[in-house]
């Protein structure tokens, strides 16, 4: 019980965090870190697959519903959260999978940062080619969500390097 | 029987991660159905009340460039004031003026000046929210424009917010004019840079230069005439007869706070009589 009010904290604290300060960031114009996926990325190889997809929806559908771009997040974080379970597999410990949370420690730097590049491109790829939804314009989209990703990447690991600095 | 259920029940994350992309891919595709559902837009009471709450903090925040802006419209009025003193003085001596420039004109305009209490500026198909709504009298379909000139059209409202299309929206589709020339054609906007958008449906046989503004029409009965949209910037020739312009945007969307909401009081009596035209 403890765990669920933990982890639905981090859901409504990241939302929050997402719609009212990081989507105003804009740097250069356009470039904003997606750090809510990062909510995804940690959740506990012990929560149920289907669950985890429900969350990664009504994620995506709740930062849609602020951002005016209904289905464009909601697509993107779902197809996130149905990956995740597999490349942690990948990624992460051989032993004691079933109850690993993700991160610095438990995967090694190495791995949690490779996990978290791939994670996040995929992510961001999905969400800004479901936006544009044409593939006109191929290399300014291509563009877009690079930038993007390498921002939240970074968002991501400097939240990861503080929460071990203690 | 029993291993189709098997077989569904092995696979059945599979298919809940199908049915989640469809249906995401459906809102998408049905883009403007699922805004008019109030609880998934940001006219919504809990998402506008929160964009509400921080607005108020930023915009304290920019207060010393607001100033700036109610300096310049202030300028801005003092020379309008003295043009139409000017004007009322010509009026006195000479009787005929009033009936060449329709002096009732202007009261078919009511302006209702609203805050912006969000918006975006970084996808293709941005929008603003606006802090009044249909209890302030506000409907779909009214135009909205700043002291720099056109903003956009009201797409949605609930009581106490609206929710409005801009001109950097690629579904906006807003009729303007060259300054002087009475052809009309489309501004739209293609998603790329926030400060240009396209002018189209100008035909080639209209003399059209660098530097020319391009205004608002009063075709639709939206806006009113003559509101700057922006100033052209380069053009080029299709092989269809029409000009493709690239126009200067007015309105700094990266920095709006404060817009002017229009009505145009007798729009339905102007609609039903065209009808009747039409019908006839």
């Amino acid at each position: 019980m403890n765990g669920a009010l933990k982890y639905g904290l981090l859901f409504i604290g990241l939302l929050l965090l997402q719609v009212l300060i990081l989507n105003n960031i804009l740097f250069l114009g356009f470039i904003n870190p997606y750090l809510y996926i990062y909510f995804i990325l940690i959740l506990p190889s012990s929560v149920n697959k289907d669950i985890t997809l429900l969350l990664g929806f009504c994620l995506g559908l709740m930062v849609d519903i602020f951002c005016g771009s209904i289905g464009c997040h909601a697509f993107a974080t779902t197809l996130l959260a149905y990956l995740k379970p597999h490349f942690q597999k990948v990624f992460g410990p051989r032993e004691d999978y079933e109850t690993v949370t993700p991160s610095f420690r438990t995967f090694g730097m190495k791995e949690f940062l490779q996990y978290t590049i791939i994670l996040v491109f995929i992510h961001q790829l999905a969400y800004f080619f479901a936006e544009a939804f044409t593939f006109t314009g191929f290399f300014q989209t291509l563009l877009k969500a690079i930038c993007c990703a390498i921002f939240t990447i970074l968002f991501i690991y400097i939240i990861e390097k503080l929460k071990y600095k203690r | 029987m029993r291993s189709l259920i098997r077989f569904l029940l092995k696979y059945k994350t599979l298919f809940f991660f199908l049915f989640l992309e469809i249906l995401s891919l459906v809102m998408i595709v049905n883009y403007n159905q699922f805004q008019r559902v109030h609880f998934l837009s940001s006219s919504n009471i809990v998402v506008g009340s929160l964009y509400n709450l921080t607005s108020k903090v930023s915009n304290y925040l920019s207060l010393s460039s607001v100033n700036q802006a109610l300096v310049e419209e202030n300028a801005e009025l003092k020379f309008q004031n003295e043009k139409l003193n000017f004007q009322l003085d010509r009026m006195r001596y000479d009787t005929s003026y009033v009936k060449r420039n329709d002096f009732a004109e202007d009261k078919h305009f009511i302006f209702r000046t609203a805050r912006v209490v969000h918006s975006f500026t970084n996808m293709k198909n941005n929008y603003l929210t606006i802090d009044k709504g249909e209890c302030d009298g506000i409907q779909k379909g009214m135009g909205v424009i700043n002291e720099k000139g056109v903003v956009g059209i009201v797409c949605d409202v609930s009581c106490h917010f609206s929710v409005v299309i801009p001109i950097l929206n690629s579904r906006a589709r807003i009729n303007a004019k060259i300054a002087g020339k009475s052809n009309v054609g489309t501004v739209l906007w293609t998603g790329h840079d926030v400060r240009y958008a396209k002018l189209k449906e100008v035909p080639q046989y209209i003399p059209v230069e660098l530097g020319d503004t391009v205004k608002s029409s009063a075709n639709t009965a939206v806006f009113p005439e003559d509101v700057m949209i922006g100033t052209i910037t380069e053009i080029e020739r299709l092989n269809n007869d029409f000009y493709l312009i690239d126009v200067k945007l007015s309105v700094d969307f990266s920095n709006i706070k404060y817009v002017d909401v229009i009505e145009f009081r007798h729009k339905d009596e102007l609609e039903q009589l065209e009808r009747k035209e039409d019908s006839k």
